[in-house]
């Protein structure tokens, strides 16, 4: 059981850092408002695939660097990774028999209220971002979804 | 396509909801105890220490093509940069002979106005790292830190003209706030009457806006605007921009002012971080103007008018 959870670890952990630094990664201005959030699907993917391997934890990790690596207050994506996580968690059995356009519907959802929860923490906190450019980057993640979901799951498999 | 490998369907994770319930709340308080105490500036200096790498690593990629093109650049266009750069230091030499005299003698009369507006001691080069922050606000970060004495609020310039300053310091970087970031506002004056107000910015790169000047205030399309040193957050006399447009709506108090900056502040790559000599211990003038904002600790709410409020 032990050396299954090792395992099973590695490529969520690998699978983080590379979209971290996908979050990270220069792009062109114009691009930038449609940049999806890689590192929230990656944990989506791990809350719903192997939730017992600490998919929260990894949330929770994932959220706070990248509040250190964007510089906002600390603690923010955190919340937000956590809250939508555990839904993702909560979810993830109707999830796996979900069509591929349900599936991409129910992600967006999840999206949206992670974006929502970071909306909410910016006007809290006094720096408001009202552009509407930031709810797009839910739509440019759900239609990435099977995309990544093919991806991760081969990259897994090996 | 779409499909989980795992076989793990049980129905149950074990207190899912019990661990929900703690990181939340301990994100919470991290939220709190960094926007309302101070606390976390060490640790936060840490974690940056850790995200370095991963920040390396996406700028890598780009410096390393910026290496290999420099490199290959053939003789030719090295010889015609060179002369370039000789002409302009050419020129730069002649205006600059005579800075020290002028220098002394605003210093002079600085002390004659009893006004204490910064006058720059030292300053440290830092290079733009290749990595994006936020897309939604006006940051860069910047290859100096903590380490080379960089501070939370110094004023950062580039070669234009003012550039911005520190929202953040970590051990080896720093977070730069720029001057069109919708929550800074710098105090400035209008270099041809002297005119005082503070320039905000909009969150757009090429413009800043002058909010509180009168429909009736002197102000024309081309005028420079220069930091005032007022709240001595920045050294006096930088170019901060030039009023590109000013629209007056006489059903209006205040008059719309459109301001392009100066710094390229989509361009570039060195900036300069200052260090103002200390100023004399005197009074400073009670209707000095406020000081320039930065984002995450905005000191009142009027100081830091948000892009929105149109």
């Amino acid at each position: 059981m032990m050396r299954e959870m090792r395992i099973r670890r590695m490529p969520m952990a690998l699978s983080a850092l590379v979209a971290l630094a996908l979050a990270v990664l220069p792009l062109p201005s114009v691009l930038e408002a449609f940049r999806p959030d890689f590192l929230v699907l990656v944990v989506f993917y791990w809350s719903i695939e192997s939730p017992r391997a600490g998919g929260l934890t990894l949330a929770f990790m994932a959220g706070l660097a990248l509040d250190v690596i964007q510089g906002v207050v600390l603690g923010q994506h955190a919340l937000a990774l956590t809250l939508m996580a555990a839904w993702a968690t909560h979810l993830r059995l109707r999830l796996r028999v979900f069509s591929v356009l349900s599936q991409c519907l129910t992600i967006f959802a999840l999206l949206t209220g992670y974006q929502f929860v970071l909306f909410w923490v910016d006007g809290a906190t006094g720096n408001p971002v009202t552009t509407f450019g930031r709810w797009l980057a839910p739509v440019i993640g759900a239609l990435l979804w099977p995309l990544l979901v093919g991806a991760l799951s081969r990259f897994h498999e090996r | 396509m779409v499909a989980f490998r795992n076989s793990d369907t049980s129905g149950r994770t074990t207190g899912l909801l019990l661990r929900c319930v703690l990181y939340s709340l301990i994100a919470l308080a991290l939220i709190i105890v960094d926007k309302r105490y101070d606390h976390l500036g060490k640790i936060r200096r840490v974690l940056s220490v850790v995200a370095y790498p991963v920040q390396i690593a996406v700028a890598s990629p780009f410096e390393g093509w910026d290496w290999f093109r420099e490199s290959v650049t053939t003789r030719d266009a090295l010889r015609a940069d060179k002369s370039k750069l000789e002409a302009e230091l050419r020129l730069a030499q002649f205006r600059l002979q005579r800075y020290e005299a002028l220098e002394a003698e605003s210093q002079r009369l600085r002390a004659l106005r009893d006004k204490t507006a910064g006058v720059t001691d030292r300053f440290v080069i830092g290079d733009v790292m290749d990595v994006d922050l936020d897309a939604f606000r006006e940051r860069v970060l910047v290859n100096k830190g903590a380490q080379d004495g960089v501070f939370v609020g110094q004023a950062v310039l580039d070669s234009g003209g003012v550039f911005g300053q520190v929202a953040r310091v970590g051990q080896l970087t720093a977070e730069v706030i720029l001057v069109s970031d919708a929550t800074h506002a710098i105090p400035v004056q209008i270099n041809r009457n002297g005119l005082r107000t503070v320039a905000v910015g909009t969150g757009d790169m090429g413009r800043l806006k002058l909010p509180y000047l009168p429909t009736s205030a002197d102000v024309v399309a081309g005028d420079l605007l220069v930091t005032s040193g007022l709240g001595g957050g920045f050294p006096a006399g930088y170019p901060v921009g030039t009023v590109a447009e000013v629209k007056r709506d006489p059903a209006q108090s205040l008059a719309d002012v459109d301001v392009k900056p100066a710094a390229a502040l989509d361009r570039s790559r060195e900036l300069m971080f200052v260090w103002l000599k200390a100023p004399p211990p005197q009074l400073r003038s009670p209707s000095a103007l406020p000081k320039p904002a930065i984002a995450p600790q905005p000191p009142t709410k009027a100081q830091t008018p948000g892009a929105n409020d149109e």
